[in-house]
């Protein structure tokens, strides 16, 4: 069962992830992502947009193939940063590694 | 593809004992300015960052991450763990090539000479130049970025100096923009390039620029090495993906998944190519990375000192 955690959003501000709420999915960043992988990085974002916690963190290894390229970023046309939110992303689970 | 916990704790513990990621002591990384006429003292400080001094270990490292990438060999009892440990500290610099080793040296020399033809007045300490942290901040890990950035900021504060020469995208950047946001230290930060003042019309050549992420995208500052090429006669055939829009070459990927860095690499490749003009780097990630390909490519220096 997937878990829904409601303040997952509000935990990850604290990483300066604060623009997932901006996105409205649209998929221009995964469109022009070099990566070519998947929905990345809009399936990472939809995560924290639904408080699917438990699902990012059991798929947290794909977050290392971002490039930090910051070519999502550039096109976002709602400027969510999605570049940065990914780069928080990280940020949460390795602070989430070293406390466990 | 690398488990990023464990690239990401051993370049962390690294950083931590020897102040870079590749757990190399800096008295066997940074030799390149001992035969180079440098001023000791002075008001500018050449910070090299070390980046370019990094390039031969990383392109050796790569070559072990990617021969077992994947395989039964570094899934079996642990070897991917063992792997990336092994090829680090003193044994990565013995298994290092000179000739390597000479030709990163040869581009920082060549940035001396660029500086001291613009008549630029600086001074190089090998003491206080170090290892920006830039990779732990990449990887996601905010604290020992954190740590490693206040450590380089307090030695340059207490050593006086506010004016910082740079030579690669990744420390211009992480001086210009993150060290004044996580240390609250600040310093007017300048790269080579910006300051070459010189004309010439040896150049008469054609080139296509690679733009790197940070000087294209996050820097703004794509405009400033097409004028010095300008100046030196020489034009620059652009691809569609270049300036704000370039794309990356995939250097970033490599301690985590060589395989993902080098289809990113080999796209961006193929596009470059598609100009029929030599390429120009200007990140020693980006060289290492290009030059793994096959592709002709050199570093903006060594184009600029040729065209003296
Ligand atoms: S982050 Fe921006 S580009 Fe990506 S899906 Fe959301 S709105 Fe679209
Ligand atoms: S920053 Fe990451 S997610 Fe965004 S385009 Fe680059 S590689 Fe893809």
């Amino acid at each position: 069962m997937t878990l829904i955690n409601p303040e997952f959003a509000e935990e990850l501000e604290r990483f300066g992830v604060s623009t997932a709420l901006d996105c409205f999915n649209c998929g221009t960043c995964t469109a022009i992502c070099p990566l070519i992988y998947e929905h990345f990085p809009r399936k990472m974002i939809r995560y924290i947009q639904v408080g699917a916690r438990e699902l990012l963190l059991e798929n947290d290894n794909e977050l290392w193939r971002c490039l930090h390229c910051g070519l999502c970023t550039y096109t976002c046309p709602r400027e969510a940063d999605p570049g940065e939110l990914i780069l928080g992303l990280k940020r949460f689970v390795v602070a989430n590694w070293r406390r466990s | 593809m690398y488990n990023p916990k464990i690239i990401i704790d051993l370049i962390a513990d690294n950083v931590r004992k020897t102040r870079n990621p590749f757990g190399i002591p800096k008295s066997m990384l940074n030799r390149w300015w001992r035969d180079t006429p440098v001023r000791p003292e002075g008001d500018t400080l050449l910070f090299t960052g070390l980046m370019y001094q990094f390039t031969p270990y990383i392109e050796k490292t790569t070559h072990y991450l990617e021969r077992y990438e994947d395989t039964k060999l570094a899934d079996y009892m642990g070897y991917s763990k063992y792997i990336p440990k092994f090829i680090a500290g003193t044994g990565l610099a013995l298994m290092t090539s000179g000739k390597e080793k000479k030709n990163a040296d040869s581009v920082l020399r060549n940035i001396v000479n660029i500086l001291a033809k613009s008549n630029v007045e600086f001074f190089y300490k090998p003491e206080l130049d170090d290892y920006s942290g830039i990779l732990l901040y990449d990887l996601g890990d905010q604290e020992g970025f954190v740590r490693h950035a206040k450590f380089v900021a307090a030695k340059l504060k207490r050593a006086g100096v506010r004016k910082l020469i740079t030579v690669d995208p990744h420390t211009t950047y992480a001086l210009k923009v993150l060290f004044p946001k996580y240390t609250g230290e600040s310093f007017d930060v300048k790269t080579y390039f910006e300051l070459v003042s010189f004309k010439s019309e040896n150049g008469g050549s054609r080139v296509t620029l690679h733009d790197p992420c940070f000087y294209g995208r996050y820097l703004e500052m794509s405009d400033v090495p097409r004028k010095v090429l300008a100046n030196l006669g020489i034009e620059c055939v652009e691809v569609i993906n270049s300036e704000h829009a370039t794309n990356c070459c995939g250097g970033p990927a490599e301690s985590v998944s060589p395989k993902l860095s080098k289809e990113v690499l080999d796209r961006r490749v193929e596009e470059l190519q598609s100009t029929g003009e030599p390429i120009i780097a200007l990140c020693p990630i980006c060289l290492g990375n290009l030059k793994k390909s096959g592709a002709q490519v050199e570093d903006l220096s060594t184009l600029i000192a040729r065209s003296m």
